[in-house]
């Protein structure tokens, strides 16, 4: 059968305390679009950090494709995680640079230096760079500074630098608890139509169940630091979801 | 175009509309080349390629001085007059600090547009607050050294004349920073304090002060770290200290004891950027000061810290003015009052002869090209330093680090590197530019270079450490981010980091430009020729009309470089 992208092994995550996730084992194949709900506090984004690579787990194991990240080097943890594309809830592009080089930057893990250098005095792979940004519908931004663009803008170059990687897998840490209903809706049917169409697997945090239903088609239940639930959407009930957000 | 773009299948391709390749000629590339143009000229101008510059006799003189620093002179004796040289040199920089923010509080209410609004709200008084600023621009644009000088002459060798010297340009400078301050400080609620009938100054006290504290605090502390430096140079007219005792050895060529003065200048200075870093960290404003600009900080929290400064603040100000023996009222004999109405009366009319005046104008392109060459230098050699000078580049985890388990090697390699550059730019601004130059005149021919060297080297040990200061500050999560998504660590360092910084570096470069055309004096009095070495003669023959005339260039071109700052940094912004 075929390598699953992401696959969980028992894993336990702590910082300094008690554990944030506790003996979590997981697997999600290619194509799948799967939420990840829970309350605040559930330890979303810690598990969101242990699948890019950003974070290691205490205990367990984490394999991306099928390679053990922890036991990677330097260079192969780089490789791995040049196949998965994160979208932050903050953006995290760089301000002051052209729109142009937040794009080209999810090139980085492809080019070799002297082209990532090359590309900020003369940009490289205009085209590709038009392209992504076309797709998330914002071509005409390509030269603007990023810091005059709107949030919501900011949002969509930030999509288009991971549509720019090309990653196997999109993980998305909560995108769209920072913008209007109307903008929430556009960027989950832009994550929707690209992982349809370029048979991508996604992984979103979400805290809103509406469009974990609407735009997924497994959910994953987080609480405590512990998987809850893990069941299609058309499985879901009721009980389930009042279980999950109960207040102790 | 499209090369290795790699994507197996995309999305049904919309029209897209053409965005423009802007054009290559932007602001930035015009000012860059203008930039590269002004250093090849100064590089002419101290004569590059044309004369010998390098004297290679003077090596063992260098080797002669180095090996004194490892065995300065440690004698019981000579130990406690470095004691009593290190306090003087303090206390002057706390007296002159002191008053420094007394004449800052003063004239910053003064030329803040906000004072003026609220003492006249129906009319727009403009001109009395322009008129205040304008005024605060001779004081500001005249160096220490200068004012010094000047104060030699009407108290003779008085305590008063360097914390003089010091306190009223720099109370010039912070009087515009704290108007600024002032006025950038959120107005609504003095502004109902006011429509409720209160006076303007009970106001300002209950409404704007308590918010622009911090931000008036923290820039206070800053201008102490400034006055130490300051403290030592003025030492070099004989006003005693550090500075003066540095200056007599060294024309003694007793370097070991040259190198005992050294070594507690260095202690003192690293000491004092230590705790006010600490106290400005505190504050929540680190790297946000340069010595002519701020910008708004986040308002801190109550800090125990914060209020055991200002205590030892209220105790070391006495007890620094009792060690000197200051007494104020000798500001006010009838003698010093004559002596300051003759040097009045014997400046005007300025001397206008023409020979005085082509001698002034070459003088002032030198002055110009040393400030250049001085800021390249620090610019150029501060791009490479303050990178791994920072605590977040090397180390694991840093800027460069994409890997994530700390090598022990890694650790131990990345902490020597932090110690060592760290420690390069420390000595680089402890030891005052004048003191750089009469080293560097050990192997250099007398004229510009040395003396650009010299202030560069300065300058680089102060921007150096607002660069790594600035790294320090930035924010990870989007360098993060690229690592994420698998970029190397230059990459990172290209694509994050230096997109984030470089801005403020060219700022921070910039201010640091104004303030070496002011200190070309500090390397023109020990001979490196240019607008301050014509000053001091001057001074020295009390030809108070020939000292206006040369204060009008320098005056000019302080001005001149000021507005060719703010132009640059305003169009590369």
């Amino acid at each position: 059968m075929t390598e699953p992208v992401f696959e969980l092994d028992n894993v336990t995550h702590r910082f300094h305390g008690p554990p944030v996730l506790s003996d979590v084992s997981l697997r999600i194949d290619t194509g799948e679009r799967v939420a990840l709900v829970g309350p605040s506090g559930a330890g979303k984004s810690t598990l969101l950090n242990l699948l890019n690579g950003s974070l290691s787990p205490t205990q367990g194991a984490v394999r991306v494709l099928g390679r053990d990240l922890a036991a990677l080097s330097a260079q192969a943890l780089r490789h791995a995680q040049r196949q998965v594309g994160t979208v932050y809830q903050q953006f995290y592009l760089v301000d002051n640079l052209a729109v142009i080089h937040n794009v080209n930057a999810g090139r980085l893990g492809h080019w070799p230096l002297w082209k990532s250098l090359l590309s900020l005095v003369w940009p490289q792979e205009v085209e590709a760079a038009r392209q992504a940004l076309n797709q998330v519908g914002i071509p005409e931004k390509l030269y603007e500074r990023t810091a005059s663009l709107s949030g919501g803008q900011q949002q969509r170059v930030a999509l288009a630098r991971v549509l720019a990687q090309n990653p196997v897998a999109f993980l998305a840490d909560e995108p769209i608890s920072n913008v209007d209903p109307e903008r929430a809706r556009e960027l989950m049917d832009l994550l929707r139509e690209v992982c349809q169409t370029m048979h991508k697997t996604l992984f979103i945090t979400l805290h809103t169940l509406d469009f974990a239903r609407s735009h997924c088609d497994r959910i994953l239940g987080l609480r405590h630091g512990r998987i809850a639930f893990d069941v299609p959407v058309s499985q879901l009930t009721t009980t389930m979801v009042d279980e999950l957000y109960r207040v102790n | 175009m499209e090369q290795t773009l790699g994507h197996e299948s995309t999305l049904p391709t919309r029209a897209a509309p053409h965005a423009a390749r802007p054009a290559r000629l932007n602001p930035r590339w015009v000012w860059g080349g203008l930039a590269l143009l002004a250093v090849a000229w100064a590089l002419t101008q101290a004569g590059l390629g044309e004369r010998a510059l390098v004297n290679p006799g003077g090596w063992v003189l260098v080797e002669e001085f180095l090996r004194a620093g490892l065995r300065p002179d440690l004698h019981p004796e000579f130990l406690r007059l470095t004691v009593s040289a290190s306090l003087t040199t303090l206390a002057y920089a706390v007296c002159g600090a002191f008053l420094n923010v007394l004449l800052g509080l003063l004239g910053g209410v003064l030329a803040s547009e906000v004072w003026w609004q609220s003492l006249f709200p129906r009319r727009a008084a403009r001109a009395p607050w322009l008129a205040v600023r304008a005024a605060l621009v001779i004081p500001r644009s005249i160096h220490e050294i200068i004012w010094g000088l000047f104060f030699v002459n009407i108290l003779g060798l008085d305590p008063l004349t360097a914390i003089l010297g010091i306190a009223i340009p720099f109370g010039a400078i912070t009087a515009k920073v704290f108007a600024e301050i002032l006025d950038e400080t959120p107005r609504e609620p003095l502004q109902a304090l006011l429509n409720n009938g209160a006076p303007p100054l009970p106001a300002f006290l209950y409404a704007l002060f308590p918010p622009a504290l911090p931000n008036l605090l923290s820039y206070a502390f800053y201008r102490f770290e400034c006055a130490i430096r300051s403290a030592a140079v003025l030492g070099l007219i004989g006003a005693g200290g550090l500075g003066y005792e540095i200056l007599l050895s060294f024309q003694a060529l007793r370097y070991e004891q040259m190198w005992t003065f050294l070594w507690a200048l260095l202690a003192l200075t690293g000491l004092v950027d230590l705790l006010s870093g600490l106290l400005r960290r505190r504050l929540g404003m680190e790297t946000r000061y340069t010595c002519n600009d701020w910008e708004a900080a986040p308002a801190p929290r109550r800090d125990p810290a914060l209020r055991a400064a200002l205590l030892v603040s209220a105790i070391l100000v006495p007890l620094a003015f009792i060690y000197l023996r200051v007494e104020v009222g000798e500001l006010f004999t009838p003698r010093a009052a004559r002596l300051f109405g003759d040097v009045v009366r014997d400046s005007f009319p300025p001397t206008l002869n023409p020979e005085l005046l082509t001698h002034l104008s070459h003088a002032t392109l030198q002055t110009l090209a040393l400030s250049i060459l001085a800021i390249a230098f620090a610019g150029v050699g501060g791009l490479l330093l303050a990178f791994p000078a920072s605590a977040n580049f090397l180390r694991p985890g840093g800027i460069l680090d994409t890997g994530r388990r700390p090598s022990r090697l890694r650790q131990t390699l990345s902490l020597g590197v932090l110690a060592f550059t760290r420690a390069f730019l420390l000595i680089c601004r402890a030891i005052p530019a004048s003191v750089w130059a009469l080293l560097f005149l050990f192997v250099l021919f007398p004229g510009l270079l040395p003396g650009a060297l010299a202030l560069g080297l300065y300058t680089l040990g102060v921007l150096g450490r607002l660069m790594a200061e600035t790294i320090e500050g930035l924010d990870e999560r989007p360098l993060r981010a690229l690592k994420t998504l698998g970029a190397s660590g230059p990459q990172v360092l290209a694509y994050g980091a230096l997109p984030r910084t470089a801005p403020h570096f060219i700022a921070y470069g910039l201010y640091r430009w104004e303030v070496c055309a002011r200190e070309t004096v500090v390397v023109g009095v020990v001979g490196a020729g240019g607008l301050g070495r014509i000053l001091q003669e001057q001074l020295s023959s009390f030809d108070y009309r020939g000292v206006a005339t040369t204060l009008i260039f320098f005056i000019a071109l302080t001005l001149t470089v000021d507005l060719v700052s703010a132009t640059a940094r305003k169009a590369i912004r």
